[in-house]
Formats: C-alpha cells, sequence, structure tokens
C-alpha cells in the first residue's frame, strides 16, 4: 500500500498469542493466532502442557488401578470414562455385567452428563459475554449433582466408582429418591439457562453463525459427540452401536443444521433434557435388588490375550478405550481415544477466516478437557 | 462383606498361598472352609486353559475383508476377528507399502465408504516391530474396520495418511511423538505433546522405563492384587 504522500507501508499478519494461561482456554491450552486486522489467517495451537505419558502408566497398572487413572484423564465425565475402560477389560474377559449394575451404570452417566453439559454452559456463558450470571446459575445445579456423587462413591470428582465386572459398592438406600430429587432441581436449571440465554439477542449474536463446520469437514476431521451432531450427522453411540442397556430406552439424538456455535450450544441443552429422560425411564426399570457384580466374578484381574475397542459417548463425543493385552493383569498397551483431542485438531480448520473475538467462542463451544487432550 | 466372612477368606489365602495353587475362584471363596481342597482343585485347569498366543479365527464369508480385497486388488493382507465392544470386528494386516492404496479404497469405493477414522494407535511389540493400528468407520454402510501395519525398528516410515483422512494429522504427530514413527508425507511432523526439541526419545515405546516412583507404585501396589476383597 502507499500512502498519498509517497511513504509505503508493509501491511503483515500479526500473530498474537493466547494462552497457555488465558481464562478462555478452559485449561493449560495456547494457539497463536495470525491475523490480518481483525480476521484470522492462520492458528498453531499448542498442546501437551499436561501430557503426563497416562498411557504408559497405566501399563504400569492393573486393571483396577487404571480405573483410578481413567477419572483422572477425563476430569469432567469421569463415569464415562471409567465405563469405557471397564468395558473394554470386561469384554477381554468375557464378563456379564449384571442389570442392576448396567442400570446404575447408565443413570450415573447420564446424571454425569448433565453435570458436564452444565459445566460446559456455565463456562461458555463467560465466553458470550454473560459474565457470572451463567455461571452461578450452572454450578448450583453442578454442585447438587456432585453432592449426589459424593453420597454414592465417597468422592466428589474422582469416583473410581465403576469396576470391572459392576460396581464397587451398593448405592445408597434412598438412592432412587435422591435422584429424583435432583432431577427436580436439574430441570428447573436447564429451564433458568434456557431462559437466560437461548433468545438473548445478545448471545445469539455472539454465537450464530460463527465457526459453522459443514458435516463433511466435521467427518474428515474426526469430530464427534455434540459438534459433530452440530453440523447435521445424526450420530450417538448411545444409539448406533449401544452398548451398557442402552437400547432399552427411548431418547431422541438432536442434530443442529448449521454447525454453528449456537447450534452446538441447543445440542447441548436438548441433549440435557434427553439426558433426564433416559434417567427417569431407567429409574422405572431398575432392578429393586439383585447382584452388583457377576456371581462368578474372578478373584484376579486377568483378561486373556488379544486386543478390543470399546467406546461410549461421553458428553464431548466418542470415548474410546483400545486395550492390547498379552494375558496377565496389565495391559500390554492402552490407547485412549480422547474426543478433546479429534474435536481438537479441527480447530484450525474451523477459527481460519473468523474474527479474532470469536476464536473464544469456537474454542469454548468445543468444551474441551486439556487433561483429556493431552492424556 | 461382613467381617466374619472377610476374615476367612483371608485365612482361606494364606493357606492356600504357599501351596502354589491357583487362587480359588469367587465359587470357592463362599463355600464352608471345612474342604478347599476338593474346591480349589477345580479351576485349577483354567489356569493351564489360559492362551499364551491369540488364537486367529477367520472372519466369516461375506465380510468387510472381502470387499475390501475387491476394492483394493492385488493387496496382500491378512484377515481375522478381534473383539469389538459390543460384538465383534474384522481386522486386517497389510503391508505399509499398500496401506495407501487399502486407505484410499476404503474412504472411497462405495461398496465401503469408511468416511470416518475413529482413532490410530501407535503400538511397540518389541522384537516384534512397531505397529499402527487404525481404526474405520462408514457413516453411510455402518460398519467398522481395523487396519494394521507393521514396520521395523530401524526403518519405522510409514506413509502418512493425513490427505486421505486429516483428522490423522494430530493422531501421526501424537504416535511420531510417542514411538519414533516416521510418516512419510506428513505435512507438519513436529513434537505435538512433547516439548519441541524432544525428537529423539520416545516415551511410549516398551525400552523407555519409568521412573522409579511409578514403578515402584506399579510393583507394591500390585503385590496382592486380585486377592483382596473384591
Amino acid at each position: 500500500m502507499v500512502l498519498e504522500q509517497g511513504h509505503a507501508i508493509e501491511i503483515v499478519d500479526m500473530p498474537i498469542n493466547m494462552g497457555p494461561q488465558h481464562p478462555s482456554t478452559h485449561g493449560v491450552f495456547r494457539m497463536v493466532l495470525a491475523v490480518n486486522g481483525e480476521q484470522v489467517v492462520d492458528v498453531t495451537p499448542h498442546i501437551g502442557y499436561m501430557h503426563r505419558g497416562g498411557e504408559k502408566l497405566m501399563e504400569a497398572m492393573d486393571f483396577r488401578q487404571g480405573i483410578g487413572y481413567a477419572d483422572r484423564t477425563e476430569y469432567l465425565a469421569q463415569f464415562h470414562a471409567e465405563l469405557g475402560y471397564v468395558m473394554a477389560v470386561e469384554r477381554l474377559m468375557d464378563l456379564k455385567v449384571p442389570d442392576r449394575a448396567e442400570y446404575i451404570r447408565v443413570i450415573l452417566c447420564e446424571l454425569n452428563r448433565l453435570s458436564s453439559h452444565f459445566m460446559f454452559m456455565g463456562a461458555f456463558g463467560i465466553d458470550a459475554g454473560l459474565f457470572g450470571t451463567s455461571f452461578t446459575f450452572a454450578f448450583v445445579q453442578r454442585e447438587n449433582l456432585l453432592d449426589l456423587f459424593e453420597e454414592i462413591s465417597g468422592d466428589r470428582l474422582m469416583y473410581a466408582y465403576f469396576r470391572v465386572g459392576g460396581l464397587a459398592w451398593e448405592v445408597t438406600d434412598n438412592f432412587v429418591q435422591r435422584v429424583h430429587e435432583v432431577l427436580k432441581q436439574s430441570q428447573q436449571g436447564i429451564r433458568d439457562l434456557d431462559d437466560l440465554m437461548t433468545k438473548n439477542e445478545i448471545f445469539m449474536g455472539r454465537c450464530q453463525n460463527v465457526g459453522a463446520f459443514s458435516a463433511k469437514q466435521a467427518i474428515a476431521y474426526g469430530v464427534s459427540g455434540p459438534l459433530l451432531r452440530a453440523s447435521g450427522v445424526p450420530w450417538d453411540l448411545r444409539k448406533d452401536e449401544p452398548y451398557s442397556v442402552y437400547d432399552r430406552f427411548n431418547f431422541e439424538i438432536p442434530v443442529g443444521n448449521y454447525g454453528d456455535v449456537y447450534d452446538r450450544y441447543l445440542v447441548r441443552l436438548e441433549e440435557m433434557k434427553q439426558s433426564i429422560k433416559i434417567i427417569e425411564q431407567a429409574l422405572e426399570q431398575l432392578p429393586p435388588e439383585g447382584p452388583i457384580v457377576p456371581e462368578k466374578m474372578p478373584r484376579r484381574l486377568r483378561t486373556p490375550p488379544g486386543e478390543v475397542y470399546a467406546k461410549v459417548e461421553s458428553p464431548r463425543g466418542e470415548w474410546g478405550v483400545y486395550l492390547l493385552s498379552k494375558g496377565g493383569d496389565k495391559p500390554y498397551r492402552l490407547k485412549m481415544r480422547s474426543p478433546s483431542f479429534c474435536n481438537l485438531s479441527a480447530l484450525r480448520e474451523m477459527t481460519i477466516g473468523q474474527y479474532l473475538a470469536d476464536a473464544v467462542m469456537i474454542l469454548g463451544s468445543m468444551d474441551i478437557v486439556l487433561c483429556c487432550v493431552d492424556r | 462383606m461382613t467381617l466374619p466372612d472377610g476374615q476367612d477368606q483371608e485365612a482361606q489365602n494364606e493357606a492356600a498361598q504357599p501351596a502354589d495353587a491357583p487362587p480359588p475362584s469367587g465359587e470357592a471363596a463362599a463355600a464352608p472352609p471345612e474342604k478347599p481342597a476338593a474346591k480349589a482343585a477345580a479351576p485349577r485347569p483354567a489356569k493351564e486353559a489360559e492362551p499364551k498366543e491369540v488364537a486367529r479365527v477367520a472372519p466369516p464369508a461375506g465380510s468387510i475383508n472381502e470387499l475390501l480385497a475387491a476394492a483394493a486388488p492385488g493387496v496382500q493382507m491378512k484377515a481375522y476377528m478381534v473383539p469389538w465392544s459390543p460384538g465383534e470386528s474384522v481386522a486386517v494386516e497389510v503391508g505399509r507399502d499398500d496401506l495407501t492404496a487399502v486407505m484410499t479404497a476404503a474412504r472411497d469405493d462405495s461398496r465401503l465408504d469408511m468416511d470416518y477414522l475413529r482413532c490410530l494407535s501407535g503400538v511397540d511389540w518389541q522384537e516384534e516391530g512397531l505397529e499402527v493400528v487404525y481404526h474405520l468407520w462408514s457413516f453411510t454402510r455402518r460398519h467398522h474396520l481395523t487396519v494394521k501395519t507393521r514396520v521395523t525398528y530401524a526403518d519405522p516410515s510409514v506413509p502418512s495418511i493425513a490427505a486421505i483422512y486429516p483428522g490423522a494429522e494430530w493422531h501421526e504427530r501424537e504416535a511420531r511423538d510417542m514411538f519414533g514413527l516416521h510418516f512419510e508425507g506428513h505435512p507438519n511432523l513436529v513434537p505435538l505433546l512433547l516439548p519441541d526439541d524432544m525428537t529423539d526419545h520416545f516415551p511410549l515405546r516398551k525400552d523407555n522405563p519409568l521412573q522409579e516412583i511409578e514403578e515402584w507404585q506399579g510393583v507394591n501396589l500390585r503385590e496382592g492384587a486380585g486377592e483382596g476383597d473384591e
């Protein structure tokens, strides 16, 4: 560009560093954005700040110890992480989990989905500029759910409650009543957030037509979970490859039309309502008593040699566990297919061409867990 | 479990351990302790039966590997069944030179139409080399397939499939970090999870020891694992 006075100006893309300690990166994550004015022309994500070699560590742990590590990897969907891991071991050992244990697992997983999505709603509201309101609304509800998990498992976050073959111990006597109570509160919470955010003019303005991702792109990048469904692909492992007892419930898979940030929010909101539907059915069908571990449970957890790929639909997408065993009580190799990792790999494609301010929204809408990305 | 039961079990454990007998099964533990010998003898054949090698079962006729063979003619492949949760899946082993042809066929052939790369894992088989495992899924045909390819330590080069499945880009970078696999034709094969300058150390290889504390945890906690009250 040449100004009138004859001074030449060189226009360059400006790199902007965001993170690793940035309030809107939801963890330790850094990206370097190259911007031309307000428009993002390139993104270089840097991950690995929380890499602890979890897969290596799990090779040194036996099948009981690994459960705790699965918790710590996916720390917002702990029950799902545990379930994926124990399902892999159970499949290799050919264990049949009793019905009562399966129902309790489903109930807890769906409650966990609620708590995880509440976390998303709260944090995403802050990203969108709703200040603390959405966060406090959501966290009241999350707290109720965590209280219930604590009553059952003895821990607020790291439950280690699912065990190979079933559950660690029986749920509390007032379990059904407590779940009903919490569901009632959660329904109110969902309504509150719905009222606060969905039709909020500013929120809609911040979200609509931002970071749109087509179904084709999402599939190519291995995106899963609410992000994929927001792009219009009705794919949910609970329906498509039903595990546990999910084939016994009636529920719908919400899908979006545009694949933008707003659709991702709507899909998650609807998913929460569907989760409540599943829990209500599961509570009705829950056998009032019965074993929670198989009758012929081996006292040593040893698998025959072999391999298995187990997967569950976590709140963030497909949580897969690829387990290779050479026999014995430890995995030979354990790969955790983290939905956050795969979704995040599409960040560059999603963000290029968007405005700088929207980069935060796009990242927020992915609802990543950095521990799960880095493992 | 009530306290007296637990005590019984412990006593029984102590009695059973020095005899180098296999651990009593849950059934034996619940039985009265009068005749432990008769009960403990029952599960013994089970331990011998624990196989050391994986039995390779060929997929039934009409399985997906036949479609793949038709879509990628002339490719040498070994197909067998592997456990999948839920159900079972077909795995095919192919040579690394055929990998690009197989992956392209898997994605583009309308009979296969495997448009989704679920997972890509590196595996260190020590003296048997390094392996890359690809899990594929088709949204339209709704079937899945596992593809494996193996390379040696000396020449850990695998063709990159990032051009076929863009999602493989990060997976391949991770496999490079952890196993030292080299993905030929990868657009940006630099460390992803590891520090930028850590290019000659591969943490997930089996010859890479755990740190002392981690070994200690593993060994000490593992002792007696499974003999407790579960």
